[in-house]
């Protein structure tokens, strides 16, 4: 199977300030990653970049096609939902479904429906009169209906309850996913990807700052709890962050001496957040320089 | 062009119905109605002060005995008249349209929604033009045939009670072939005319900011006067030749008549009233012929390609 998104030195400027800085990116088809980074990190830049919505410079390629100049072609393999709901007011539910079945040749209109069986988005009504999360259900079973080989979502869940995000995450991944999609998902409510992610991208100031499996993650990255006797002790092996929780002091370690941090205290797998934190956060300034 | 892109076209075409149903398909009805109410008034007023219509009957008897050229230009210059409102109206609705066209799914950000779909710019930009050419003309094609069937059912009915003949007096005159052909010939007509004009609205559409009817009047009447200007200081003489009034005029010499008279310099070009100025498929098909229209079909040209490259980045930056 072939790539599905191949980056080279992707780049994008908006006047001095670089949005992306020569990102390089491979995923193959069969994975979930997710791209986290903080406001302005350049996430929405580099999903515009790939779903042929702005310009760029360098190379990129997904699924074999130029998104910049053949984005048709693109959208019959690819659907994305942008940050916000954004479906046109003016419509009606069995509208906007017929538009789509009508142009999308790889719609299916009992998918779709079948999606919308739980909610109290009715054919008849329009846009404008349902509320923002019935917007954001429509709009995600239409997406899910489609059967694209590349599902792009920046910050699907927006707006929605928690009842409808557990749901839908479980339909992504029991009902849409598999060996041959891709699906990629940008989003600040980390811990509720965190669990169905296969792939972790850290990016700041339009640089990727983490790129690897999770799997790679929990090999190269632990979390060490020690009492605050040992703090010393902990400190002198060279962690990339610490913080304080309930008078206990947790370490993160990169891929060190397992050996060593495992005598100091509990050891386990950081959470993606407390990761983010330590290579992202401001406090711990040198650190990140040992993690880039 | 082949079947799948058709169907997109077509998809599209119906897309723009959607979501202007009360300028594309309630605006002609409305019309319709409002002609046929006003007339239907007349008559019941008119009933009031003509008893026992004497004097209706007395008009429609004389038409009966008029020759048949003269009935003829009566009874289908009256149709054509009252299509003329729906024409003004028409193109009135068409210019805003196209304006608003490219730019309302910018400002509410479902631009994001329309290019999910595998559709292309230059489809986008053609569905829209397709609308205005196409799918308004036809609309309000049909509301004119409406009109001129149920004014002619309502003369056949006077015609009845005042013992004339309705076929040989309204409907045989009416040439409602030749009227209704050269109609449809002469929206077709209109639109390639006005293309240059269509295709400024949705280039100004692609890219405004904001307002873009405003914008797609400012630059033209700012050059126009700019120019007058600049010729007025200094050669102390108006230009011969002005940007913004060759798109006046153009917009104002449709090839559909009743705006064929408006010239500039003041005096109203001097016509006939007779058939051939609204009966005749040669005169429409003359526009064809044309040195403006070509070279405004060539600029309309750079114009759409224009609109297509602004849309393309329109979700840029």
């Amino acid at each position: 199977m072939d790539i599905t998104i191949k980056a080279r030195n992707l780049k994008r400027h908006f006047g001095s300030t670089r949005a992306l800085d020569g990102i390089d990116l491979d995923i193959p088809p069969g994975r979930i990653v997710g791209l986290i980074g903080p406001n302005g990190a350049g996430k929405t830049t580099a999903l515009k970049a790939i779903l042929g919505l702005s310009s760029y410079q360098g190379e990129l390629s997904v699924l074999g096609l130029n998104p910049a100049r053949q984005r048709d072609r693109l959208m019959e393999q690819v659907c994305f939902i942008a940050d916000v709901a954004v479906l046109p007011r003016w419509a009606r539910v069995h509208q906007i479904i017929d538009l789509t079945e009508r142009l999308h040749p790889r719609f299916s209109r009992e998918r779709c429906m079948h999606f919308l069986k739980n909610s109290k988005v009715r054919p008849e009504s329009r846009i404008r009169a349902l509320s923002k999360g019935m917007v954001v259900q429509l709009h995600l079973a239409l997406v899910m209906a489609i059967d694209a080989r590349l599902l792009v979502l920046d910050e699907p869940t927006l707006g929605l309850d928690i009842l409808f995000r557990k749901q839908f995450y479980s339909n992504l991944l029991n009902e849409y996913f598999d060996e041959e999609r891709t699906i990629l998902i940008t989003t600040h409510q980390v811990e509720e990807v965190e669990h169905i992610l296969t792939d972790l991208i850290f990016i700041r100031d339009g640089k990727l700052i983490l790129n690897s499996s999770m799997d790679e993650v929990h090999e190269r990255y632990v979390e060490l709890m020690v009492r605050p006797d040992q703090a010393d002790q902990a400190r002198a092996l060279g962690p990339l962050h610490e913080r304080l929780l309930f008078g206990r002091h947790i370490f993160l370690f990169e891929s060190g001496d397992i050996g060593q941090i495992k005598a100091l205290g509990e050891t386990h797998k950081p959470s993606v957040a407390d990761l983010f934190v330590a290579l992202m956060g401001t406090e711990s300034a040198p650190a990140l320089e040992t993690a880039e | 062009m082949n079947n799948r892109t058709l169907n997109t076209l077509s998809t599209l075409v119906r897309r723009e119905l959607w979501e202007s149903p009360v300028a594309f398909k309630w605006a002609p009805l409305g019309i319709s109605a409002l002609i046929l109410l006003f007339v239907v008034f007349s008559l019941i007023i008119g009933g009031r002060f003509d008893a026992e219509m004497a004097f209706t009957s007395d008009m429609l008897r004389q038409l009966a005995e008029q020759p048949t050229e003269q009935r003829r230009l009566i009874v289908s210059g009256a149709l054509f008249s009252i299509s003329a409102i729906f024409f003004q109206i028409m193109l009135l609705i068409i210019l805003f349209y196209l304006a608003g066209s490219l730019f309302d799914d910018r400002k509410d950000r479902s631009i994001l929604f329309w290019k999910s779909l595998p559709v292309s710019d230059g489809m986008t930009v053609a569905s829209k033009l397709a609308s205005a050419c196409l799918l308004v003309p036809a609309l309000f094609f049909g509301a004119i045939v409406l009109t001129h069937v149920v004014l002619l059912l309502i003369a056949t009915v006077y015609g009845l009670l005042a013992g004339v003949n309705p076929i040989a007096t309204f409907w045989l005159p009416a040439s409602l072939p030749r009227l209704w052909s050269v109609m449809l010939l002469g929206m077709l007509v209109q639109a390639l005319w006005l293309m240059p004009i269509y295709a400024w609205l949705l280039f100004c559409s692609s890219w405004a900011p904001r307002l873009p009817i405003l914008i797609a009047i400012a630059i033209p009447a700012g050059l126009a006067i700019a120019q007058h200007a600049w010729t007025l200081i200094t050669n102390f003489s108006l230009p011969g030749f002005n940007f913004g009034l060759i798109m006046l005029k153009r917009l104002g010499s449709g090839v559909l008549p009743m705006s064929a008279n408006i010239e500039f310099g003041g005096n109203l070009q001097s016509i006939e009233f007779n058939e051939e100025l609204f009966m005749n498929h040669a005169t429409v098909l003359g526009y064809l012929g044309r040195l403006e229209m070509w070279i405004g079909l060539a600029v309309a040209l750079l114009l759409l390609f224009g609109a297509v490259w602004f849309r393309r980045r329109a979700t840029d930056g």
